[in-house]
């Protein structure tokens, strides 16, 4: 009982959230409601039992993703109104095809398939012993570790492309260079220079 | 912790795609400490792995039929024949290249990378055995496919192509995925073969599995670029560089092949009822729409564009029957008609030079008086892709036809026919060209090293070989399915 | 066996390549050997084989080389079928291929200054002529090698492409361009036959092979179909009438014939090759190998016989009157070549054969005579304007006089046992039109003595007409011109006497042939001689001997003792003259009637169908219509992303609509 209300809090939230990221104007406001709304999806993932994805949720997607996303955020500089032009022209095309496919979702997760008694068991059942953290590490290094490796070279790939799209050589620029600075000796930059300290003025005089 | 259900890899099944990856890598470092401004060590590197993969694909996968990595890795004749023929085509594109990136100076290792990681996910693609496996190829291809079309950042052409390309793929990615996740709920498991054997015995959730094949037959339909879901191909063809958009209209059409064989062919087969009418809607729609829009295009590019359309729509069109005979019809169509194109960009890589792109298809006015060799050629490829008889292009098409008829639909093969002679006069009008005019000026020279030249002529003349004795490479294609 | 047979094949097709291809890089002397070597290999090999399977130790081979395709059940093959009547006439065609090789050296060496001015043939047309006759040399071997219907129409077609080319060859000449025109579209009716045929044997006996096809033709004799309604026709009767219409087409026999005499503008080599040699009696060959088929008609064969004779006689007769020097020997050949169908026709197909063996030896030795004296005579052919050549060209007189000996049947010749073989078959067969036959075959001998003497009497005997700048050129050919010409003169002899007890009227070809036992008409000539020289003593007392004997006295008188004589004749008997110098009207018939009929019927379906129904409404129609469409459908690619991404998303939810909730 406690536990289902949990759950429809969570929810209720986490769709507020979401609906308020695609309707709120200012783009920083969005980024702040998309992270409410991935708290909200960690809560209930963990309530299942996934609590691994959970963790990794919250980690990952609030604590790097969505930051990053603010910082382009800011840094871009968007002009609200251009953006929001047009909206309520294709607002009124959108919505009979939206309404259609929420009709459709509706008719098939309301079939009543969906039920846990209709659906197969799971293959590996979980145990009651260990956390599932643990069962995915196995899994995942073992029957998954083919995807796993290609999940990896995906990840290489991303990088190899990132750098290739935003890395440029000019001439001219002036770039920090880590290995001159960690090879870098005293004598390079210091030199030890011996002047004359100064004269009394009385002496002078 | 230990898990029983595993068994230790058999490493040696999977040898292509490791020798691929690990090649790749070895590219990586290689250019990274290369000072070569050609990038020629990357770039012979590249061709040797491509070689050599072919080489061991055939010896290890043609012929056998085995799994490993616990079921995700599918090694069979099927996968062997479309991962060589991916593997010959990005040869052929990278030959093909050299010189026109160059020129623009958007020659870079990472074009080498890039695409050798574009043909490792087509290989992962069409040789997976789990859901899991085929969606991380199809995304590898992808991901490394936009990339690519982006490699010349300073053209705002190729960036917008590319963002297009993004955003578009990542959408129908998420409805494949979400396809899938359907029907992982269904049957409770990512296997393909486990899928099938749930996919027979199905009662009253074959609703939900029915919801699910059509998410996943949107995201299939768009790597195929089948209308409705083509409206990304004009666009990047004609925005990405030529070398690129050669990769994307040949090697990629063979992995979607394979990503609907594994997928949908092979593993929902048993719902072929439900599937068959839908790829009977794409196939009408890429047909009707592909031969109208195409006669209107000035651009070779574009025009190639839209007349992959048509071909799609036959290579769709051997799917509907559901028997291995119009499977083996499709994949020669596809390797056919992709060695076809792969050779029709190699012409329009030719002509191209230093800021001058001999896209428009006026560039060939005259080719005959310039090159008769390579006029010769391009009169080979058209008249295959129009598909008339004694070339490879027609036992293509026959073969679909043959199969779609004897699966009972006749009015489909007429209205194919009908697209097909469409084709004629935007195919045979370069031809036309080629032969008849004269050139306004100079018009482009072939340019080229000598390499390149040799494969383009080498390429061409398999194409019309092809056509004089097709009886092997149908006899290869049909083992693949027996 | 098979790689040998490849080698054989395609030994010749890679001459052609590299004398076609890269004549300009190997120069003529490159060309001339790299072809005439090809076909020495293949001709050697071919003898290989032949010995081989004369003495036993190679058994014939019947096999698939390569597998073409597959559709609908049917195979579509290239393969061999080697038996002894393949393997002769791959000797015949591989050496007198050889022959004209040589000979060609010598016939093309001097050829800008040999050819007629307005006629030369464009860079390289040496190398290019080389190439051409090594390419028919393979595509000849194709035809008689093959094991099937299909590659059999494919060399067919191909040595009448290599035909036409080559007597196009000089381009520049409207009068050769009409003849290869003319010999190509005559042959079109004859293939259109032989196509209909190989439709009907596969419609019928359900494949392309011919021991499958022989097969069931002999396990279904009496399988019928009806043409044009309710009339019912033995298959093997329709099937072996429409396939010996392509034979007509290609061995030139009335009324296809006309193509003939005017390939003669060809150069000389080729037409002692393709068209006296080879090429031509590839429809005799054709029969001969389907003789499994036409046993079963006797209608079929009937046809054959009559048309056979029709040719024999009529088509002597008009080379009496012919002046050209090569188109007398071309008359001559279209006689021949009757004889040859009147052999099938009686079923007698090894005689039949037997006689285009010897024909191609002899036949080609008067065309390269006649070649040479044309070298001689700077490339006038009107024989008016020769004689007395005879003390200038020895070799040339004495060779020429042996092929004329050989073709008028003198006893122990190798004509002789050919010619002779016919006639006595044909006195010996039952079937309808035998008599008619015979009469004709008959009348024949004494007009082939007749024009052929007539040739040689005007061109080397008598006072020389030439003038006087000719005259003083006039010298014996060079070697590689008078050595072919020995050596096709040895065979022209001598081959008869040896070959034809076994060939003839033994069972020397075994299962290659087959023949029914009633129709069985050498099996009773075969009763009455048991050797060669019976059949040279039977020679003296028989009518034949005597029939030529009187058409060499009438040649004799009437061009040597009294040549005034002719011009006299034909005044008194002009209306027989112009019935002959017209050669029945065939040309102006098949130009004016059928061409003619052909033309107007082209001209109303181009104005009406063509310019006004299908250009006007449905080409241009269709293309306004479609141009219109995908101008608007242009219009959607607006380039918004948003746009695309939506069209995805409509793509969907129909397919959803209609897919999943429709089908519910």
């Amino acid at each position: 009982m406690i536990e289902q209300l949990i759950f429809y809090v969570f929810a209720l939230v986490l769709l507020f959230s979401a609906t308020m990221v695609i309707t709120v104007r200012n783009p920083v406001h969005a980024a702040l409601f998309l992270v409410l709304a991935f708290f909200n999806s960690a809560v209930l993932w963990v309530m299942a039992g996934a609590e691994f994805l959970g963790i990794v949720l919250v980690l990952v997607y609030v604590g790097a993703v969505m930051v990053l996303f603010l910082f382009v955020v800011m840094m871009l500089d968007l002009n609200l109104s251009q953006l929001r032009e047009g909206f309520m022209k294709h607002f009124y095309i959108g919505v009979p095809f939206a309404v259609v496919m929420a009709v459709q979702m509706l008719l098939v997760v309301g079939s009543g398939l969906f039920a846990p008694e209709t659906l197969p068991e799971a293959r590996m059942p979980i145990p009651e012993d260990v956390g599932n953290t643990a069962l995915l590490g196995s899994v995942l290094y073992t029957v998954y570790v083919y995807p796993f490796e290609l999940a990896a070279v995906i990840l290489l790939v991303a990088i190899i492309a990132a750098i290739m799209l935003t890395l440029r050589r000019r001439e001219g620029t002036r770039h920090q260079d880590p290995g001159k600075q960690v090879r870098v000796r005293k004598a390079d930059r210091l030199r030890v220079v011996n002047i004359p300290s100064a004269r009394r003025q009385s002496e002078q005089e | 912790m230990t898990n029983e259900a595993f068994e230790t890899p058999n490493l040696l099944l999977a040898l292509p795609e490791i020798w691929l990856l690990a090649m790749a890598c070895v590219v990586l470092v290689v250019d990274l400490f290369s000072n070569d401004r050609d990038h020629g060590p990357a770039f012979w590197l590249t061709q040797v792995t491509l070689l050599g993969g072919i080489i061991i694909t055939v010896s290890t996968q043609w012929g056998v039929d085995a799994t490993t990595f616990s079921g995700t890795y599918v090694a069979d004749s099927l996968g062997a024949l479309l991962k060589i023929g991916i593997l010959v085509l990005a040869f052929l594109g990278f030959a093909y290249s050299r010189d026109y990136m160059r020129d623009r100076g958007i020659l870079k290792g990472e074009y080498y990378m890039l695409g050798l990681f574009a043909v490792l996910g087509m290989m992962v693609t069409v040789s997976a055995g789990n859901l899991l496996s085929l969606y991380l190829g199809v995304e590898l291809m992808s991901l490394s496919l936009y990339a690519l079309v982006a490699i010349d950042r300073d053209s705002s052409r190729a960036s917008e192509a590319a963002m297009k390309y993004f955003v578009l793929g990542a959408l129908a990615s998420g409805m494949l995925l979400y396809g899938m996740s359907m029907l992982y709920g269904v049957t409770g498991t990512l296997d393909l073969g486990e899928i099938t054997a749930a996919a027979a015995e199905l009662d009253d959730r074959r609703f939900l599995f029915l919801f699910g094949l059509v998410f996943m037959m949107v995201g299939v339909a768009f790597k195929f670029g089948a209308v409705p879901f083509h409206m990304w191909v004009p666009d990047v063809y004609h925005g990405a560089p030529t070398p690129v958009t050669l990769m994307i209209a040949t090697a990629s059409k063979v992995a979607a092949v394979g990503l609907f064989l594994r997928l949908i062919g092979e593993g929902l087969l048993p719902l072929l009822e439900s599937w068959q009418h839908m790829v009977v809607l794409l196939a009408v729609l890429s047909l009707l729409i592909g031969n109208t829009v195409a006669l209107v295009q000035t651009n070779i590019k574009r025009m190639l564009a839209y007349s992959t359309f048509n071909h799609v729509g036959f290579i769709l069109m051997g799917f509907v029957a559901g028997t291995p005979e119009g499977y083996a019809a499709s994949v020669f169509y596809a390797l056919t008609y992709a060695f076809t194109v792969a050779a029709t960009f190699g012409v329009v890589l030719l002509l191209a030079r230093k800021g001058f792109e001999a896209d428009h298809i006026t560039d060939l006015k005259g080719l005959n008086d310039r090159s008769p060799l390579f006029a010769f050629v391009v009169l080979i490829l058209m008249i295959s892709l129009t598909g008339i008889p004694g070339t490879v292009g027609f036992y293509a098409k026959w073969m679909v036809l043959k199969s779609v008829v004897e699966a009972g639909f006749v009015w489909l093969a007429v209205l194919a026919v009908i697209g097909a002679v469409v084709g004629a006069f935007y195919y045979l009008r370069l031809v036309r060209y080629c032969y008849f005019d004269k050139a306004e000026g100079e018009g482009p020279q072939p340019t080229g090293s000598g390499g390149f030249q040799a494969v383009l002529a080498a390429n061409g003349l398999l194409v019309l070989v092809a056509g004089i004795f097709p009886g092997t490479l149908v006899a290869v294609c049909l083992a693949a399915f027996l | 066996m098979e790689n040998l047979l490849l080698i054989i094949v395609l030994a010749p097709l890679a001459g052609a390549i590299i004398a076609g291809f890269f004549g300009g890089t190997i120069g003529r002397a490159g060309a001339h050997w790299v072809t005439s070597l090809s076909v020495a290999l293949s001709c050697l090999l071919s003898f290989h084989v032949l010995l081989g399977l004369i003495s036993g130790d190679r058994q014939p081979f019947d096999g698939t080389v390569y597998n073409w395709m597959v559709a609908g059940g049917i195979q579509f093959q290239v393969g061999f079928l080697v038996d002894r009547l393949t393997a002769m006439m791959m000797v015949v065609v591989t050496f007198v291929s050889l022959m004209v090789h040589i000979y060609t050296i010598g016939y093309m060496a001097d050829e800008e200054h040999n050819w007629p001015k307005d006629s030369l043939a464009g860079v390289n047309a040496y190398q290019r002529f080389f190439s051409y006759i090594a390419l028919f040399t393979f595509a000849m071997l194709m035809l008689v090698m093959s094991n099937n219907f299909l590659q059999l129409f494919f060399a067919w077609e191909a040595v009448g492409l290599v035909s036409y080319l080559l007597i196009g060859f000089w381009m520049n000449r409207p009068t050769a361009v009409f003849a290869n025109l003319k010999a190509f579209l005559v042959n079109r009716v004859g293939d259109f036959g032989f196509l209909l045929g190989i439709g009907v044997v596969l419609l019928f006996y359900g494949s392309l092979n011919y021991s499958e096809v022989f097969a069931t033709a002999a396990a279904n004799p009496d399988l019928t179909m009806s043409i044009f309604g309710g009339a019912e026709w033995q298959v093997a009767t329709v099937a072996g009438i429409l396939l010996f219409i392509g034979a007509m087409g290609k061995s030139a026999q009335v009324p296809l014939h006309v193509w003939l005499p005017d390939s003669m503008e060809g150069p000389t080599p080729i037409s002692a090759l393709i068209h006296a040699a080879t090429m031509v009696t590839a429809g005799i060959f054709m029969v001969a190998r389907m003789s499994p088929i036409y046993e079963l008609s006797a209608v079929a064969l009937s046809f054959i016989l009559v048309i056979g004779a029709i040719t024999a006689l009529f088509m002597g007769l008009v080379g009496l009157v012919q002046n050209d020097i090569k188109r007398v020997v071309a008359y001559s050949t279209l006689s021949q070549l009757g004889y040859m169908v009147v052999a099938l026709g009686v079923s007698a197909y090894a005689a039949g054969v037997y006689h285009l063996m010897t024909h191609a030896f002899f036949k080609a030795l008067l065309f390269l005579g006649a070649g040479s004296v044309i070298i001689a005579m700077h490339h006038k052919q009107d024989m008016r304007e020769m004689g007395g050549l005879k003390k200038y060209m020895p070799v040339t007189y004495w060779t020429m006089l042996i092929g004329t000996l050989a073709l008028i049947g003198f006893p122990a010749f190798s004509g002789y046992f050919s010619k002779d073989g016919i006639i006595l078959a044909v006195a010996e067969s039952q079937r309808a039109g035998a008599t008619f036959a015979y009469l004709c075959v008959l009348a024949g001998v004494f007009v082939t003595a007749l024009y052929s003497f007539r040739l040689l009497f005007l061109v080397f005997h008598g006072e020389g007409r030439m003038d006087r700048h000719t005259r003083e050129h006039l010298h014996e050919s060079p070697l590689v011109v008078t050595i072919p010409l020995i050596l096709l003169a040895i065979p022209s002899v001598l081959i008869g006497l040896v070959t034809v007890m076994p060939m003839v009227l033994g069972d020397w070809f075994g299962d290659a042939i087959f023949v029914s036992q009633a129709n069985d008409v050498l099996a009773a000539v075969a009763a009455k001689y048991d050797s060669a020289w019976g059949l040279v003593a039977h020679g003296f007392v028989s009518l034949p001997l005597y029939l030529a004997a009187a058409g060499f006295l009438t040649a004799w008188y009437l061009y040597v003792i009294r040549p005034d004589l002719p011009d006299q004749l034909r005044q008194r008997f002009a209306l027989a003259y112009t019935i002959l110098e017209k050669k029945y009207w065939f040309d102006e018939l098949h130009l004016n009637v059928f061409a003619g009929i052909g033309r107007a019927l082209g001209r109303f379906f181009w104005k009406v169908t063509d310019v006004g129904l299908i250009d006007g409404l449905l080409v241009n129609g269709t293309a306004r219509t479609i141009g219109r469409v995908a101008a608007g459908l242009r219009r959607v690619q607006t380039g918004f992303l948003f746009h695309y991404a939506f069209v995805m998303i409509i793509g969907l939810l129909v397919m959803l609509t209609w897919f999943v909730f429709g089908a519910r």
